[in-house]
């Protein structure tokens, strides 16, 4: 029978193996944007820089539309977060109490517009916000980015939402309270940690969005993502620049992640257990 | 007094109509990838000052380019006035382009080179005016090629004096003597060239052409060629450095053109086979930063030969300032000079190039033009179906062939019977 240290010893383990799989590519790519322009692309490659130089950092001063372009970032993805909650609250509250026919249907229908490749999207988007005057702004890239969203709030938003007893909305209702009223009062408030989970995944497929980005901006919105691409040209792959901006551009993820980890945490594990 | 009243009216008249005729500034919006926008910017922006319209690059990654104007073509519409565009996608916008023949008059057919003219043509119709041109030239050490001793050792072993390469036998001598364990451990420190086999469907084309081929895969009507004896000599050398002899690293497959310029770079390779604009990009900070020799691209038994990447402008035919359009694209072309300044180095007039040739730090314009002058120096094929082509029959061909184990002429036997496959005789 193995002992009880020796089993947190193999799970610590098995554990230090998993980060080390997810954590190295991050780590190199770290490694690599502290190299010189030169060592980064040395073969064969070392894993960890030789000299620590912070040139490929001082030379993104060069580049006042990457810089630009971190800025549209967040304003999209701020934005495309803000649309998908509000369309995919409500919906995934109507899907949750109301568990008819149509209701599943429903989710369904959304869950198959996932699985539709962006690509044989995009063309269309593109004439819509061309007919709407939404090219090259800052809405359209956000509506285009929540017509992926959506579908996944409405699901993650609609799982948390079932866990949510009904009594309490009942309570409120026997209080005086209309049926909006007790989703804005009781359901949300008491969703919040789903919510916020939601919210997250939102803004992170936004944020790194390439597709739509690409087709439905021009030089106003420019994302990140596109920014950092263009670094590689038909002549060869700026590793230095590239990996220095994709620290720079993962940082705000990080940092917003470690924050938020608690709550993230209790927003994955809400409707976990049912009483 | 009526009279005078008369002149005046006239003169009010004609000067509204001047006013009238007069360009109001616009802003053109130019589809470009960050080559696009290094080699222009310089002539765009005296193109501002002089004519008071604005240019605005939108700037993507490389094959976004084809992304997005296939997208604006697909929707009948465009937000683009001009689209800087590789030789490979004309055939695919082709149908999306303005005629451009009045701007391709003898003068500027004589100072382009022949390939560009051929490549700017979608049935002999003009679509797309060229604004760079690279192709692969020869790179090598300056310090080991002038080393007395090693000139003298080279001599004493091959007989005939060591120089930059310019036949296929030199080149594979020179690859072979180069080709060096330094320290004795069993290891090869150096090789003399390389094999890109991780471009396996470009690479070996190139040899093709210097065999003779009067073209790649199909010929002028584009009927099959791809069989023809040039490609089974052209295939043949191409995978002999990897196959018949240990002259580059043996990785070949891993070996596409960024890693080919690093092993360079960094001294692993002796000398290699690159696009023409490495020789200006070259890092102050690599080892043999100064080292780097310059040389026309080798020859076979039919001459110089490469394949040319021409970039070109094309205009919208959606744009909504197509006169603008034209006048950007026709001023960029009397500026084409101006892109040699810039970090690439690259143009597409034969007098672009001749004009610095001559010029310190400019050593690799002459071996650019010759390559680039050559017959044998010749365009892909101009067929909408060229990248499929590409990747399933000459990439499979080229990977095949480097393993080493195929007979050539049945490989390009198979490659006959895809492309029959596809509709080609």
């Amino acid at each position: 029978m193995r002992s009880p240290l020796a089993s947190r010893a193999l799970l610590m383990l098995l554990v230090a193996l998993i980060v080390l799989v997810y954590g190295f590519p991050y780590a190199f790519l770290v490694s690599t944007s502290l190299k010189s322009p030169q060592a980064a692309l040395a073969i064969p490659p070392t894993l960890l820089p030789q000299q620590l130089s912070i040139e490929n950092y001082a030379n993104i001063g060069e580049h006042p539309s990457v810089q630009r372009s971190f800025g549209n970032s967040i304003i999209i993805a701020l934005l495309s977060t803000v649309i998908t909650i509000a369309l995919a609250v409500p919906a995934a509250y109507a899907v949750a109490r109301y568990a008819t026919w149509a209701g599943k249907t429903f989710l369904f229908v959304v869950l198959i517009t996932r699985l539709i490749p962006p690509v044989a999207v995009g063309i269309p988007l593109f004439v819509i916000m061309r007919a709407l005057g939404l090219i090259d702004t800052h809405l359209g890239v956000a509506l285009a980015h929540s017509t992926i969203s959506v579908p996944l709030g409405i699901w993650l938003l609609a799982s948390f939402m079932e866990g949510i007893p009904r009594e309490l909305e009942e309570a409120a209702r026997v209080d005086g309270c209309s049926r909006f009223g007790a989703l804005l009062r009781i359901i949300i408030p008491v969703a919040s940690g789903g919510i916020a989970v939601t919210a997250i995944f939102v803004f992170l497929a936004s944020w790194n969005e390439f597709l739509f980005s690409l087709l439905l901006s021009s030089t106003g919105v420019k994302t990140a993502p596109i920014a950092i691409a263009e670094f590689k040209t038909q002549y060869g792959i700026q590793w230095g620049t590239m990996t220095s901006l994709a620290v720079l551009f993962s940082l705000p993820v990080i940092i917003f992640s470690l924050l938020m980890q608690k709550r993230i945490i209790a927003g994955l594990t809400v409707g976990a257990v049912k009483g | 007094m009526k009279r005078i009243c008369l002149v005046l009216a006239i003169l009010v008249l004609l000067s509204l109509s001047l006013v009238a005729g007069a360009q109001d500034p616009v802003t053109l919006t130019v589809l470009v990838e960050q080559g696009g926008v290094w080699l222009q910017e310089a002539a765009a922006a005296q193109f501002e000052e002089e004519t008071g319209h604005t240019v605005e690059f939108v700037n993507v990654p490389y094959g976004s380019v084809f992304d997005r104007l296939s997208a604006e073509m697909a929707t009948g519409g465009s937000a683009f006035d001009v689209a800087t565009i590789d030789v490979v996608w004309m055939s695919h916008f082709a149908p999306f382009a303005e005629p451009l023949d009045d701007l391709f008059t003898d003068e500027v057919v004589d100072d382009l080179f022949a390939s560009l003219v051929a490549d700017a043509q979608i049935d002999g119709t003009f679509i797309g005016m060229p604004t760079w041109a690279n192709t692969e030239i020869i790179f090598y050490r300056k310090d080991m090629w002038e080393d007395a001793d090693e000139m003298a050792a080279f001599e004493a072993e091959y007989g005939y004096p060591l120089a930059p390469p310019t036949t296929w036998d030199e080149f594979t001598d020179m690859a072979q003597f180069f080709t060096r364990d330094n320290d004795g451990d069993g290891e090869i420190d150096m090789y003399g060239t390389d094999v890109k086999g991780g471009v396996a469907d470009f690479e070996w084309m190139i040899a093709v052409l210097q065999a003779g081929s009067p073209g790649v895969v199909l010929d002028a009507d584009n009927n099959i060629i791809i069989d023809n004896d040039a490609h089974v000599a052209g295939l043949e050398y191409y995978i002999s450095h990897h196959c018949d002899m240990d002259v580059a690293p043996p990785n070949v497959n891993e070996v596409d053109w960024g890693v080919a310029e690093n092993l360079f770079y960094q001294s692993q390779t002796a000398m290699f086979r690159f696009w023409g604009h490495a020789y200006r990009l070259t890092r102050g900070d690599s080892p043999i930063a100064d080292l780097v020799g310059a040389a026309p691209m080798i020859a076979g038994p039919g001459g110089i030969g490469a394949i040319p990447g021409p970039w070109f402008n094309i205009v919208p035919k959606t744009s909504q300032n197509k006169e603008e359009a034209l006048q950007l694209v026709q001023y960029l072309y009397d500026h084409n000079a101006m892109g040699i300044e810039a970090p690439l180095g690259l143009a597409a007039r034969k007098s672009a190039y001749a004009q610095y040739a001559d010029v310190e730090g400019f050593e690799n314009l002459n071996p650019l033009l010759e390559t680039l002058d050559s017959p044998q120096t010749i365009g892909r094929p101009a067929v909408a179906d060229w990248q499929q082509i590409a990747d399933e029959i000459l990439g499979p061909i080229g990977s095949d062939a480097l393993t080493c184990e195929h007979d050539v002429a049945e490989l390009l036997a198979w490659g006959r019977a895809e492309l029959e496959a596809m509709g080609y005789e």
